[in-house]
């Protein structure tokens, strides 16, 4: 099937823009897809080792995908460990 | 009336299938043309990205914690809004809606309360929403929030006032 597709782009050109904008497109979002279930630290996967991600959170070290104006390297932590 | 129109309509199209499909000319008006599918492929695409980063960007910058100086919890039950103060001694109210008949004239309907929620005004301030027995939402529209009130869960929300006034 792979070489039906290459035949296919050698008389047409055109596609490769198409199956780079929507192959990147969706590797994009599986990407983001597989950095949510493995780094967001709502998510368990270990029911042994580590049960609840979410109560061994730092406040200097940055959960989200992209902070525009608060640099987590630099805040304080407060409060006890849990 | 409406009939009619629909088997006509239906009637139409299946008379142009019907031509297309079973046509013996073969078509010599086609023509390929790569280099204009290429640029009207890669130039929308371009566009699109351009549109969506500074999109994102801002997604993200709503999201942050902007410091606030207040916090206040808006807790919704079946049917009226209860507000905390809670940083400096605790302070707690309910606000029920007016009803319409006991409106004075220049009150606005469905949207006055008998005590409303006061807040400092150019301060920032985060506002935890949650709910007592059912689902509400807690929206100010001349503010630009509106975050649900889930039971059990405490959304949070972070707004600046930036004029006095009363807000709906």
């Amino acid at each position: 099937m792979l070489g039906q597709v290459a035949k296919q782009l050698k008389s047409h050109p055109a596609l490769i823009p198409l199956f780079i904008f929507i192959g990147g497109g969706a590797a994009m979002s599986m990407m983001y897809l597989a950095r949510l279930a493995l780094k967001n630290p709502a998510v368990c996967w270990d029911r042994k080792n580590n049960p609840e991600p979410w109560n061994n959170m730092q406040p200097d070290y940055q959960y989200k995908f992209y902070a525009v104006n608060t640099d987590y390297s630099k805040l304080k932590k407060e409060g006890p460990d849990f | 009336h409406a009939l009619m129109i629909v088997f006509l309509i239906s009637t139409l199209v299946l008379y142009i299938i019907v031509a297309m499909v079973s046509t013996k000319l073969t078509n010599k008006y086609i023509l390929d043309s790569q280099e204009i599918e290429i640029i009207w492929t890669v130039l929308p695409a371009i566009i699109l990205i351009l549109i969506a980063l500074p999109s994102l960007r801002i997604l993200y910058l709503m999201d942050e914690i902007n410091n606030p100086l207040l916090t206040i919890k808006a807790v919704g039950h079946q049917w009226y809004w209860s507000y905390e103060y809670t940083d400096y001694e605790d302070l707690g109210f309910d606000a029920y809606m007016i009803p319409t008949q006991n409106l004075v004239p220049g009150q606005f309907r469905l949207l006055e309360a008998d005590h409303r929620m006061v807040i400092p005004v150019e301060s920032p301030i985060r506002v935890l929403v949650s709910a007592d027995d059912v689902l509400h939402s807690w929206a100010v529209p001349a503010l630009g929030i509106k975050m649900d009130a889930v039971p059990g869960r405490l959304n949070q929300t972070a707004f600046i006032a930036s004029r006095p006034g009363v807000f709906y």
